[in-house]
């Protein structure tokens, strides 16, 4: 069973570990983590149109640093989830993209012919002000209604 | 009469202010400011002496400017802004809260001493890539950040340029400001920190890995040890300075230029991005509101505006805070906190001067400097921030950073004049 992994910026070994408890190791795994810079493109479109744009104040400071971060964050992400994979006996590849993480999931799933997503119920909604029952985040949401194949809602810490 | 000419200035200047605050075609401030000041000198509203003397006497100012932005350039070159965001990291231990905590403290040194934009332009950068490095959520951070660029730009005088456009119309020292608004201000950082920590009690409450805290490569340890004394001896010659009353930009400049040489000693000195982080168009922006309003003003506009605010007052001194810091926190929002502190300078200088009137600078400084909060326009160091993260790949929706805004800041607002009017 080819199973894409969503492994956000934290919680990817717990939902190694509790695929394995559902699924058993059977899965062969894609784990996907995503770089979300999909917002850039707004943001092109944005400076593009006439409100905000501000062309004195080229590129943004620490720009480098910041893509440094993103980098190293993601690849420490998917080094636990693929321990993680190794002690329940999964196999398992890895990828480690940039875009839209709604986006690239949903068309990963798709290309690789996958017959399960799993993701965490809070994915994406990590940062936004919330009040009352913690909701479903928008890439979860966003897999939900654009998957070709099974999603399977994991609810947890993230 | 209300002859065309005066129909004329006027269009000029709600033209401009709209320009500015659309900017339709990608037009800048800068060049819609100055467009409208060149129509202003050209009708006549402002005769090209009196434009020259008003800009030579705004000398302060721009050197203020000029010099609180090298030095945040030059702070930042040197690692200041890296070092203080890695020690709030290894302060807080791996808890999301503590190192909440820890960057509300720092955007607040940091605003104090060195201006509401190098919080918003520097230090927020700064504190993504460490939020994200420590794989700790971003966007409350970030709300942190420009939240307290605004929140604690009326802690000191130089904590915002737009302190000093007050400061050097009507006088001032350091105990006055502190009078006014220090109390404000302490009221609204804690709430602030207080709101946004229950807010995203969720998200900070993520622990961290101590261990995953990156090591910061100084360019120079030398020259960082030397920055971090010049900044401090900035530090006092700014307290120094507004309490005796001395000019700013004289503290500014110096500053600057003893960090300037020390980068260069030190041979840390990138200049082309150094050339980068001064914003020399906001130059251009200011110069050409200086004219307009200064036109506005002889056409005795703001002189009628000074009189429907006192009408408004009535008898009540706290109206009068209230409609002030309420009324100019809304125009800072509508246009821009640079023009609307102009206009309100203006405004104020053309009322008889009493203790009321005091309170009423102080509540004018208090709106222009809190209300860009309020939305996404509006505030100088706003536009930059968000700027920055829609750069960055972040989109913040002006609803959600409108949700935020409506939480807090009326409150502090109104809370806010209770403080200044006690003065009184």
């Amino acid at each position: 069973m080819r199973v894409i992994c969503a492994i956000g910026q934290r919680g990817g070994s717990e939902l190694v570990n509790r695929l394995a408890w559902i699924v058993g190791d059977k899965a062969e795994c894609l784990l996907l983590h995503v770089i979300d810079t999909g917002p850039r493109h707004d943001l092109e479109d944005y400076l593009r149109g006439s409100l905000h744009r501000r062309p004195d104040h080229g590129e943004p400071p620490h720009g480098a640093a910041i893509k440094a971060a993103e980098e190293t964050a993601g690849r420490a992400a998917i080094e636990e989830a693929m321990a993680a994979t190794q002690q329940a006996g999964l196999n398992a590849e890895s990828s480690v993209k940039e875009g839209k993480p709604e986006e690239i999931i949903v068309q990963v799933a798709k290309d690789v012919r996958a017959e399960l997503i799993v993701i965490w119920t809070g994915e994406g909604a990590a940062g936004h002000p919330h009040i009352g029952p913690a909701p479903l985040g928008h890439t979860a949401r966003f897999v939900i209604d654009h998957a070709s194949c099974d999603v399977l809602l994991l609810r947890g810490p993230v | 009469m209300l002859n065309l000419h005066v129909i004329a200035g006027t269009l000029i200047f709600l033209v401009t202010l709209v320009v500015i605050m659309v900017r339709p075609s990608g037009v800048s401030e800068a060049v819609a400011a100055a467009g409208g000041a060149v129509l202003m000198l050209l009708g006549g509203y402002v005769r090209p002496g009196e434009a020259a003397s008003l800009l030579l006497t705004s000398w302060n100012i721009y050197g203020f400017f000029l010099g609180m932005m090298a030095i945040s350039a030059l702070a930042d070159q040197a690692g200041i802004f890296d070092m203080l965001a890695h020690w709030a990291g290894e302060w807080a231990r791996g808890s999301g809260v503590r190192l909440y905590l820890a960057v509300f403290v720092v955007g607040m040194v940091i605003t104090a001493f060195l201006s509401n934009d190098a919080t918003a332009l520097i230090l927020t950068p700064v504190v993504y890539a460490l939020v994200t490095r420590l794989r700790l959520p971003v966007m409350p951070f970030l709300f942190a950040c420009t939240f307290i660029a605004d929140t604690a730009s009326f802690v000191l005088p130089v904590s915002n340029p737009i302190n000093i456009l007050f400061l050097d119309a009507f006088g001032g020292g350091l105990s006055t400001f502190l009078r006014y608004l220090l109390l404000p201000s302490l009221f609204c950082i804690g709430l602030n920190i207080a709101v946004f920590v229950w807010l995203f009690r969720c998200d900070i409450r993520t622990r961290y890995t101590p261990s995953d805290l990156p090591e910061v490569e100084l360019p120079n340890r030398q020259f960082f040890n030397f920055t971090a004394a010049t900044l401090a001896l900035i530090a006092v010659a700014y307290l120094v300075g507004t309490a005796t009353q001395f000019p700013l930009s004289f503290v500014a400049l110096g500053g600057s230029g003893l960090l300037f040489a020390g980068a260069v000693r030190y041979r840390c000195l990138d200049t082309a991005k150094f050339g980068r982080e001064i914003s020399w168009s906001l130059f251009v922006f200011i110069t050409g509101l200086f004219i307009i309003v200064r036109a506005v003003e002889n056409l005795g506009l703001t002189a009628a505006f000074g009189r429907g605010l006192l009408q408004l007052a009535g008898d009540s001194p706290l109206q009068a805070v209230l409609i002030t810091a309420g009324g100019t926190a809304l125009g800072a929002n509508l246009i821009n906190n640079v023009p609307m502190a102009l206009v309100m300078i203006s405004v104020l200088g053309t009322i008889h001067a009493n203790s009321l009137n005091r309170a009423l600078i102080y509540a004018s400084i208090f709106g222009a400097d809190l209300g860009p909060n309020l939305t996404t326009v509006g505030s100088l160091a706003t536009m930059l921030w968000l700027f920055i993260l829609r750069r960055k790949g972040l989109e913040v929706s002006t609803q959600e950073y409108f949700k935020l805004g409506v939480t807090v800041v009326p409150v502090m607002i109104v809370i806010g004049s209770l403080l200044i009017w006690l003065n009184l």
